[in-house]
């Protein structure tokens, strides 16, 4: 697994917000079955001495950490502020933020990210269901029931069509080490390039799946940074061409950024690209 | 959201760039009373939002005695499809050099590029193609407020130095107007000094608000429709109308429908929490398409109600067929609500792409 294990412990930034309570029940549900630490804080400014399933809430990241012993936290802060909570996160000492928030001005994100980056904290999203390593962790919304635990990682772009993947490999008897949803968003903190120099460092990932979609070209980056056996999967190969962005976009990213040559461009480097997620699982017992 | 070239100029001079003395007009009339500010020549661009508008006629040299008529005659026309309802008339500048010049978000490496051509013009996608090193490049830190003097000389390398603060207003408006692309393309030194002699600025859709933009242009009544239920909306030309939850999921639906030779007739993606509101209003929504014969519902997720999304299909009521795959909690009640009322659920997405091609027959 990657990113943490049964003994990370987790902060909630709006633990108090609709989303960050239901979800806080259940990560905890999950911490439950598992034996993990779970959510050990809440953070919602002005609602300190509150309990969110029983979980303490305090004004402030650091107030928070100054009680609690934590390094990862998830964020449902919504968009305007959002940008700001990665930031506190970051300067508290946070090592990790999973950032489920959606619509954040790409401005704010981009700040955030690199101001995080300065202060050695990772920023998986935003606008993404966070990761699930099952046995052991599960820090955002994805759910746990479809996940079993093996030695394959998951890392894509996309929130539900990771969950239809990680189900068609579950259902073939090929569990995961640790499943990704880096996040759908023009600009974000991990990458492919990021999850998978993880995945190659961990002893318990054999082979990846790289599910990416239209747009951009880090899933070209992220096969070609691997030595691990990597199987991907491009959503949008059907899809009318992207709204171009001037000339600044073609000059940016070299490619033509749709997704049909972005599934050249993998079949290319030798990474054997599905046409449909049931193929998945075939190919990728073939290169394990 | 695309601004308009002249929208673009007023927001680039706020920030202090040099852009030619112009006005907009609506009627070809509307000129006669400015033209004596202007010397013999005018230039009159067409205010649509289209690639390879010079090309396509819709920029034009006029003499100034001629002004009025050229106008006319260009408002009667259609630019790649696109009727010119403004028209923004400029001085003509007496250009020595046409430089490239853009900030725009580089996805990479997660920061602000700026893009510096010693050639500009209209050619410049291919002349970046043909030689990698005919644009400069430079990241720059989105803490830092101004482009660092060591990466201004890297970019400028023999040009002018007066382009200097050019480039260092347009990353302010980039970051301050919360652009996704500044573009001065071209930049034209003339006897005068440094102008941006066109403009292009896209604002980030999820920054509208903050920008006192009310309304995003780029997007259709439709489009706009299904904003206001929370849906990301798309049109295509197919028959099966596509419902799902998540970009991906539902991209990867039509890709299979694709796949199976059938063809979507929309894309959408009723975003999270579909409850029984928001399926209704998106079943009505899909099934309102004339091309429509037959609707795919696909939703999973480990929160999605299946007896909700179940209620949600039945109230919406529609006169074509319903395919149900979803996966989530109380997917025994959903199956039976659905069953009761004729609505067939089935277990997999490939399951689902075939039914729905069968019904769609």
């Amino acid at each position: 697994m990657i990113y943490g294990d049964r003994n990370l412990g987790v902060i909630v930034q709006n633990i108090t917000g609709r989303q960050g309570r239901f979800h806080t029940e259940l990560m905890n549900a999950y911490a439950r079955e598992t034996g993990w630490r779970g959510i050990v804080a809440g953070v919602a400014p002005g609602k300190a001495g509150m309990e969110v399933d029983g979980v303490p809430v305090y004004n402030t990241v650091k107030e928070a950490l100054a009680e609690h012993d934590a390094t990862a936290s998830v964020i449902f802060v919504p968009a305007p502020a959002a940008g700001d909570a990665i930031m506190e996160a970051a300067y508290a000492g946070i090592e990790l933020a999973v950032v489920i928030t959606e619509l954040i001005p790409v401005h704010d994100t981009m700040k955030a990210i690199a101001y995080a980056k300065l202060h050695d904290c990772a920023v998986i999203g935003p606008n993404c269901p966070g990761l699930l390593s099952p046995g052991e962790c599960k820090l955002g919304i994805m759910p746990a029931h479809l996940a079993t635990r093996g030695e394959v990682g998951v890392v894509s772009r996309s929130g539900t069509l990771t969950y239809e993947v990680v189900d068609e490999l579950s259902r073939a008897g090929i569990g995961q080490s640790t499943v990704v949803g880096i996040g759908g968003d023009p600009v974000i903190g991990q990458t492919f390039v990021d999850v998978l120099a993880r995945f190659e460092e961990d002893a318990h990932t054999k082979a990846v799946v790289l599910i990416g979609e239209v747009g951009g070209n880090l899933e070209e980056e992220g096969a070609r940074s691997t030595e691990l056996p990597v199987v991907a999967y491009i959503a949008g190969v059907s899809a009318p061409p992207e709204k171009r962005m001037g000339h600044a976009g073609a000059i940016i990213e070299g490619g033509e950024g749709d997704a049909r040559s972005k599934v050249r461009r993998l079949s290319e480097m030798g990474v054997p690209v599905a046409a449909r997620p049931s193929e998945i699982p075939e190919l990728i017992r073939e290169v394990l | 959201m695309k601004l308009l070239e002249y929208e673009a100029k007023r927001v680039f001079s706020d920030y202090g760039i040099p852009v030619p003395q112009g006005f907009v007009i609506r009627e070809p009339g509307e000129i006669a009373a400015h033209l004596s500010e202007f010397g013999d020549a005018v230039v009159l661009k067409a205010q649509v939002d289209v690639g390879g508008r010079g090309k396509a006629g819709g920029v034009l040299v006029v003499d100034s005695t001629s002004a009025v008529d050229r106008a006319r005659e260009l408002f009667s026309r259609e630019i790649r499809g696109v009727p010119v309802r403004e028209i923004l008339v400029e001085e003509r500048l007496e250009i020595e050099h046409e430089y490239y010049l853009s900030i725009a978000v580089d996805r990479s490496s997660k920061q602000p590029v700026v893009l510096f051509g010693e050639t500009g013009g209209v050619e410049i996608e291919r002349a970046a193609k043909e030689d990698g090193s005919a644009i400069r490049r430079a990241v720059v830190s989105p803490l830092l407020r101004e482009v660092p003097a060591f990466l201004m000389r890297e970019l400028l390398g023999s040009a002018p130095r007066d382009i200097a603060p050019v480039i260092n207003s347009l990353y302010r408006v980039f970051q301050e107007r919360d652009a996704m692309l500044a573009e001065i393309n071209p930049l034209v030194t003339t006897p005068d000094g440094v102008y941006a002699a066109d403009a292009k600025l896209i604002i980030d859709d999820n920054a509208l608000g903050r920008q006192g933009i009310e309304v995003n242009r780029d997007l259709s009544e439709r489009e706009r429709e299904a904003g206001r239920h929370g849906f990301s909306y798309v049109e295509l030309d197919g028959t099966i109308g596509v419902i799902g939850n998540g970009a991906g999921l539902t991209m990867s639906t039509i890709d299979l429908i694709d796949y199976y030779r059938g063809r979507a007739a929309n894309f959408l993606d009723v975003g999270g929490g579909a409850d029984r509101e928001r399926v209704m209003h998106a079943v009505r929504l899909v099934a309102g398409l004339p091309s429509v014969k037959v609707i795919l519902v696909n939703l999973l997720g480990g929160i999605t109600r299946c007896d909700e999304v179940a209620h949600g299909i039945i109230a919406a009521d529609v006169g074509v067929p319903v395919i149900v795959r979803m996966a989530g909690t109380n997917e025994e009640e959903g199956r039976r609500l659905l069953a009761e009322h004729g609505y067939r659920m089935v277990d997999s997405m490939e399951a689902a792409v075939r039914a729905a091609l069968e019904a769609g027959e």
